[in-house]
């Protein structure tokens, strides 16, 4: 098992370092002149030449990109254009909100959307289950920040129940996070209710009834852990949505986060921020699909049993 | 085989003969899509909105409902003159929305061709060739994976400002890496198929064999997706406009509608229910057409 | 295991004038469709038909396994060592799959759950009927496994481990793990190679011997049954158009239908260079013909075929046939 996270581990190396240049060369070939940011008001010539020569703007750019890649490494994502703090210390601060946003959203999603999944998928004909399919067409479809104001004006406005905005303590973070996971919770339901139905009528399926065994660990023994892995698949792909919509989220409910922050940056022409939350995210998004595929290779005996050097 | 899967083969067996007795493939296709209510709501849904898009012009006037400053009548609820009520600055919400599904749909469809022409290309070329060239398109294109669409998108916007053009480019750009590997998949599975070998034995050169059997046979598929993406692509618009990365006030897009509006919404929440109802309905019409589509061109994915 | 062999009953099996059909998208299936079975305390019956005839359908409901909602037993009474299967609940159902009735299926590629070890699948059935703990199911389990032909160490690995065979024989020790008193085999060796399929029946008889099983043998190959059956029954359509022993269906065969088999089988003694297929295909399940079902295939069908239903013509006490060819009055003329 531990060659297999090894192996992966070094597998994303590369495709962070990829993923750094294309947003990198994104960034550098934004028109305009970022001294002009830097300066605001100071804007003269000579200023914009000491800055530039400061950060080694003007060299060519492949001098720029190992130049930044080399003080990535070393945790340095160089300094804002606006707040002259380092990038770093931004994200540290804003990145935490983030997670927990992303967290909730997930629990969400996973604590919701399995059970009410794996149970419509063993009685599909049942009035639950068909209620199950209804919400899940509708909720796939929801945009996270209707919904997100439809939930403020519910809970917050109307009821006077939750917080509507801000990341102070647990009950800020229930809207937040039923905003960003519903989508993704349709999505978990839907599909694990059709890769239950699906399961369910394999021929192992029907082996094991023809044992005696009864329904309850049919569905417990042989059923569910078939029926998880197009479930686990999709939740590894929802992660990087997750992440996308973190930015809506954190926009609708006011959240001081990475995807705050992310705006601000875009808005302010910020380039080593924007930079910064990007890398950051793609990192998240890369570790998360790690998660996942080790989880997926707990339950699949193919995958485990290939890393943790038994037979076959 | 089993009895389940005879009664299975049994009903395609018997659409066999339908499809080349009796009926075309596109008549089979039509009759399993009309089978299902839900798509055929969803189609219906979704060619009134169409329909609304391109006849905004006759249902209210752009300039003097949708654009005008109206003071007098700001926030204005739901009545009998203004079906939605007004906005913040007296203009009609109905208007807005009836012109905003012309740049959603613009929008929308053109960021989707485009992603649909270069992934296309990307698909075809590593679908098809397989091997090193494989590798490296798909490789590349994981690259762009491992970024939430969303955030690319935001990236191309950042760097190269948010205009109409730069937004549909983004977004077409962002939704590339997902179309060259639905494009890939489908010209894989038809590649090895028996009439592509015999084109190939007869000697067809290998960009006629594309474009001749190999696309014309994974079009269904990709028409699935490119129904599916649209109401994706809808939705990353309005998801940019609303914060505020998108199509700019005063012209009428509903992301931009609810973003201006929630200012205003804890004591008039009728401004943030119009146009984020229109968001979702057009996508969930586009969702429920693709599910239907899908469904009636593989009818063994129904359950 | 001999305690539990004492049966008073003649017939470990009965299956009276079963019917069952499917609902699907284009309409009524009609799987079986009246037929009768029975089989006798140690004997073994082949089941012989094309595909779709409802050889696997009939099988399922002997476990009561029909698929729902879709599949549903219309009529019929299936009695297993005197009681109705078909009126069982749930729980004595539980009880009699896997200890008194036990299935082979067909494709063990499929068969086997792929994310549990053979052994555990094994001992499954074991744990359930025996009561017993799991070491103790394990260890029986690996018994079984011996017993098939594979080394019991190998419990501990899961199915796509096993090449095609191996799983087959994972599937016979699933099946055979209770001992049950009657072994339901769903064209074992269809899905595997040649030269194991000879390996997998023989291994199946030997096992049905010993165990003094009743088996009954469902298959469209004519040669397993000679090798395997001590009775045979030909279902066309979901109806049995011919019965009877060995030397009845091989050597004296009546109905058109299974002549009609035997001339599709290539044959080595005479070396005849041409096979005779019969002409036009199995009828559309949806759409059964009227009267004999085989009539539109038949080269002596008669006006008479057309319309009526040809009931049980006995030509003997062993042998049977539905056949208008054949009258009742044959049975007074032998």
């Amino acid at each position: 098992m531990i060659k297999y996270v090894v192996k992966r581990l070094l597998e994303m190396i590369p495709i962070i370092f990829a993923l750094t240049f294309v947003v990198f060369t994104i960034m550098y070939f934004t028109p305009g002149d970022p001294t002009a940011v830097i300066l605001g008001n100071e804007y003269t010539e000579e200023a914009s030449m000491r800055i530039k020569q400061e950060l080694g703007l003007d060299k060519p750019f492949f001098v720029q990109f190992v130049r930044y890649v080399g003080n990535l490494i070393r945790g340095d994502f160089g300094m804002s254009y606006i707040t002259r703090a380092p990038v770093s210390e931004q994200l540290i601060g804003r990145f935490p909100n983030t997670f927990k946003v992303v967290a909730g959203a997930m629990l969400f999603c996973v604590a919701l959307g399995v059970p009410i999944g794996v149970f419509s998928g063993t009685k599909p004909y049942s009035l639950l289950s068909n209620i199950t399919m209804v919400i899940g067409l509708l909720g796939v479809s929801l945009p996270i920040f209707w919904l997100g104001l439809l939930l403020i004006l519910l809970f917050s406005v109307k009821l006077g129940w939750l917080p509507s905005s801000g990341i102070e303590g647990f009950s800020s973070l229930i809207l937040p996070s039923i905003a960003l996971g519903a989508n993704y919770m349709a999505n978990i339901m839907r599909t694990t209710r059709s890769s239950m139905l699906e399961v369910i009528r394999q021929d192992y399926i029907r082996t094991a009834k023809a044992k005696g065994v009864s329904q309850r660990n049919i569905v417990r023994k042989h059923a569910l852990r078939n029926a998880m892995m197009p479930t686990i698949t999709v939740i590894g792909m929802n992660i990087g949505a997750l992440l996308g919509g973190v930015v809506l989220t954190e926009t609708v409910f006011s959240i001081p986060g990475t995807g705050r922050l992310l705006v601000e940056s875009i808005n302010n022409r910020d380039t080593p921020s924007v930079l910064g939350c990007l890398v950051i995210m793609a990192v998240c998004v890369a570790v998360s699909n790690l998660i996942v595929d080790l989880i997926y290779a707990y339950i699949d005996p193919q995958i485990k049993s290939q890393y943790s050097g038994g037979r076959g | 085989m089993t009895e389940t899967n005879a009664v299975r083969k049994y009903s395609t067996k018997k659409e066999f003969f339908k499809e080349y007795k009796k009926k075309s493939r596109l008549q089979e296709i039509w009759r399993m899509f009309l089978k299902n209510k839900l798509a055929v709501i969803g189609l219906v849904i979704f060619v009134i909105i169409v329909l609304t898009a391109i006849m905004a012009p006759l249902i209210s006037d752009y300039e003097n409902d949708a654009i005008k400053m109206n003071v007098s009548e700001r926030l204005t609820p739901p009545n009998s003159q203004h079906i939605f009520g007004t906005d913040e600055i007296g203009r009609d919400i109905f208007a807005r929305i009836v012109h905003g599904a012309r740049i959603s749909l613009l929008v929308g469809l053109s960021s989707v061709i485009i992603a649909l022409f270069i992934g296309g290309i990307f698909g075809a070329v590593a679908g098809f060739f397989g091997g090193k060239v494989d590798g490296i398109i798909m490789r590349s294109m994981d690259v762009f994976l491992c970024l939430p669409d969303v955030l690319l998108a935001l990236a191309i916007v950042a760097a190269f400002g948010t205009s109409l053009v730069n937004m549909t480019i983004a977004i077409g750009l962002s939704f590339t890496p997902k179309f060259s590997r639905v494009v890939r998949s489908a010209v894989m599975t038809v590649r090895d198929i028996e009439y592509v070998e015999a084109a190939r034995a007869i000697g067809a050169t290998n960009s006629r064999i594309i474009l001749q059997h190999v696309l014309i046979n994974c079009i269904g598929p990709i028409i699935v997706q490119v129904t599916l993406y649209v109401a994706n692509a809808i939705l990353t618009i309005s998801a940019l406009s609303f914060i505020g990365l998108g199509i700019k006030a005063p012209t009428p897009e509903w992301g931009n509608m609810l973003a201006s509006g929630r200012a205003f919404m804890r004591d008039n929440a009728y401004i943030v229910m119009a146009p984020g109802f229109a968001i979702f309905i057009t996508i969930l019409s586009l969702n429920l057409l693709g599910d239907g589509l899908r469904d009636a061109l593989d009818p063994r994915l129904k359950q | 295991m001999d305690a539990k062999k004492v049966n008073t009953q003649e017939n470990t099996l009965e299956i009276k004038n079963l019917e069952i059909e499917y609902f699907s998208d284009d309409g009524i299936v009609k799987a079986v469709n009246g037929i009768d079975i029975f089989i006798k305390t140690g004997k073994t019956i082949g089941l012989v038909g094309e595909t779709g005839a409802g050889k696997t359908t009939t099988a399922l409901s002997i476990l009561n396994l029909v698929p729902e909602p879709q599949g549903k037993i219309v009529s019929g009474e299936i009695l297993l060592e005197g009681k109705n299967v078909l009126t069982m609940n749930e729980d004595e159902l539980e009880d009699i799959r896997g200890d008194k009735v036990a299935m082979i299926f067909q494709d063990p590629m499929t068969s086997l759950n792929p994310v549990l070890t053979i052994g555990d699948q094994i001992a499954e059935g074991l744990e359930i009927h025996r009561k017993i703990s799991k070491k103790e199911s394990i260890k029986q389990a690996k018994e079984m496994l011996e017993l098939v032909g594979i080394p019991g160490d190998r419990a501990g690995e899961y199915p796509y481990q096993f090449s095609g065979g191996m799983k087959q024989r994972v599937v016979i020790a699933i099946a055979l793990a209770c001992s049950p008193d009657l072994l339901i085999a769903d064209e074992p060796t269809t899905a595997l190679d040649v030269t194991i399929q000879a390996q997998v029946l023989m291994l199946i008889n030997e096992l049905k011997d010993k165990y003094r099983m009743s088996m009954l043998m469902i298959t469209h190959d004519l040669g397993i049954v000679a090798e395997v059956c001590d009775e045979v029954s030909v279902i066309y359509a979901g109806n049995i158009l011919e019965h009877g022993n060995l030397k009845d269906i091989f050597d004296n065969m009546l109905h058109p239908y299974t002549k009609g088999l035997f001339d599709a089988l290539p044959d080595i003694e005479t070396r005849r260079s041409e096979l005779k297929p019969i002409k036009g295909l199995t009828p559309d399940p949806t759409n059964l013909p009227s009267g004999c079902p085989f009539h539109p295939r038949c080269d002596y069908a008669m006006e008479v075929c057309f319309s009526v239903m040809p009931g049980n013509k006995w030509i003997s006490s062993t042998h049977c046939v539905q056949c208008h060819l054949y009258k009742d009055t044959d049975k007074n003329m032998l």
